[in-house]
């Protein structure tokens, strides 16, 4: 029993692994940025691609996990300021393993901490990325 | 010449004269200073149309708009224009520390000047465009206490805004919808009250060139002042970029209590009401299909921490708009340099936020700064518009 458990595990380690390794953005999807947590991978860009102080932006991602991404949030802070933004975007799945993070807005110069959580098989995994804006 | 328009003048005026007395060398600026001061500009930016509001930009609407601008019979009790508290001569403002509608207001008046590129309107963002912005102030009992009735019955009767009304919208609907369009004809001639350059504009543009020669006509006290703004004040971080704003909310350590027992509740109370307006762009008389206007106000999410939270204004034409801060309780700008010099900071809640601390400055220092802030004036700004374009209306 224990030894079928560990080869259950094993495998479906391993399938993680592939499965976040053959993670690749789809032809036209200029991902800025890949971030990797365990099995979780998230590949994401920015709409427009140059975040500007003050606009609203939108962000796109590619999410691959295994197994599958039930929900996805999307949000930032400004650590060293201790506030994040001032508008919560709201998170769509589009198919595909994609989805979209619309009303995004950075409203001051400094370093943003850009942050997903990805929910699949009842846990949640967060990956994070630093964006500086002068 | 009022007094005002005449101070107006003589600040731009000493400006422009001081250079030819003694011309200074640019400081030397260091990269990071200079991408900094380059983000103030280029000034001004392109005008671009409200897509809420099919009628921006449209010079009948801009006419019509203008004529209710100074249109005493908009209020309930016909004394009371949007030009009595938006006061061309005083820089598009009033004067006062709060303002005066039918009853005393609780709120400095804020210049319409450059509103056209605003996110949100008034000091606590109640309001998401120039137009819905406009019928507040249309409809609010302390402010012209007007109604839709009442402002269909005035377009309707009188014959030079009825002929200016038809030309840009076709014949008078309902009630509501005509008040609507009427505030989307204000918010057409409100679009055009934009601010000129500034030698703070020629020194920023003199710099992007690599012109010294130019940028060496700048005051130097001035020069001093943009790199503490920019530097040690961190100024910048909330008044960015051309207009010298983020347009977003900030406690600064203001009192909030307006009166015993009574609160200004800032952005806390604004986005409440701006969700509660029917004329916000959630709302069906947006004109913008794309929804792209509206994503403001549908992602806008409220915090503990926008109580007493005020709009940054921006700091084009600081110097003609006194007094300052949302109650008008600071009557200069060196008032308001001090201000920040001294911040007291047990009275901003900052739920834990770690953005303001006490500038101290020197008494040079806060020369510097004001310096700075003066040269921020359009010698134009407090100039009466050109007359409206009645065209076929005229006379009538």
């Amino acid at each position: 029993m224990l030894r079928g458990l560990a080869l259950g595990l094993t495998a479906w380690l391993a399938a993680s692994a592939v499965a976040a390794e053959a993670c690749e953005a789809p032809v036209g999807f200029a991902a800025r940025e890949r971030l990797t947590a365990n099995d979780v991978v998230v590949l994401f860009r920015t709409v427009p691609a140059t975040i500007e102080i003050g606009r609203h932006f939108a962000v796109e991602a590619v999410v691959c996990a295994t197994p599958p991404t039930q929900a996805l949030r999307v949000d930032a802070q400004m650590p060293e300021h201790r506030h994040g933004m001032n508008y919560r975007p709201t998170v769509a799945a589009t198919g595909d393993g994609r989805w979209v993070a619309q009303g995004m807005m950075f409203h001051m110069p400094g370093r943003w901490q850009l942050v997903f959580d990805v929910e699949r098989g009842g846990r949640t995994e967060r990956l994070a990325t630093d964006i500086l804006l002068e | 010449m009022s007094a005002r328009r005449l101070a107006a003048l003589l600040v731009g005026m000493s400006l422009l004269a001081a250079p030819a007395v003694r011309a200074q060398p640019p400081l030397d600026l260091e990269p990071a200073e200079i991408r900094r001061i380059l983000q103030h500009g280029p000034w001004p930016p392109p005008v671009a149309r409200d897509p809420s509001n099919r009628v921006s930009g449209d010079p009948r609407a801009i006419a019509l708009g203008q004529r209710l601008f100074f249109e005493r019979r908009l209020s309930a009790n016909g004394g009371i224009a949007c030009a009595g508290c938006h006061i061309p001569a005083k820089a598009w403002a009033d004067g006062r520390a709060h303002g005066m509608g039918l009853a005393p207001l609780d709120r400095n008046t804020p210049t319409v000047l450059d509103a056209g590129l605003h996110r949100w309107f008034a000091w606590d963002g109640r309001s998401d465009s120039v137009w819905s912005q406009a019928l507040r102030a249309i409809l609010d009992p302390r402010e012209m206490g007007s109604s839709a009735r009442h402002v269909a019955t005035l377009v309707r009767a009188d014959p030079t805004l009825r002929c200016l009304y038809e030309a840009t919208w076709g014949a008078p609907g309902a009630d509501e919808p005509l008040l609507v369009n009427v505030g989307k004809a204000l918010a057409a001639f409100v679009e055009t009250v934009r601010s000129g350059r500034t030698v703070f504009d020629d020194f920023r543009d003199a710099l992007a060139r690599g012109d010294r020669a130019a940028a060496a006509r700048y005051p130097e006290g001035a020069q001093r002042g943009l790199r503490l703004f920019v530097g040690q004040g961190s100024c910048n971080v909330c008044h960015l970029g051309p207009q010298f704003t983020n347009g977003e909310f900030h406690d600064v350590g203001m009192p909030y209590v307006v009166a015993p027992g009574r609160v200004d509740g800032g952005r806390h109370e604004g986005i409440k009401q701006l969700r509660a307006d029917r004329f916000n762009l959630l709302g069906s008389y947006n004109d913008d299909a794309t929804g792209t206007a509206a994503i403001k106000t549908r992602h806008v999410e409220p915090h503990h921490a926008n109580f007493g939270q005020f709009k940054t204004p921006s700091l084009r034409n600081v110097a003609l708009t006194a007094p300052y801060m949302h109650d008008g309780r600071l009557a200069t700008v060196r008032e308001v340099v001090r201000h920040y010099s001294r911040l007291d900071l047990e009275r901003i809640h900052t739920h834990g936020e770690q953005l303001l601390r006490p500038l101290r400055l020197s008494e040079s220092q806060i020369d510097d700064l004001v310096a700075f802030l003066e040269s921020l004036t359009d010698p134009q700004a407090s100039d009466p518009p050109p007359p409206p374009a009645l065209g076929a209306c005229a006379g009538r």
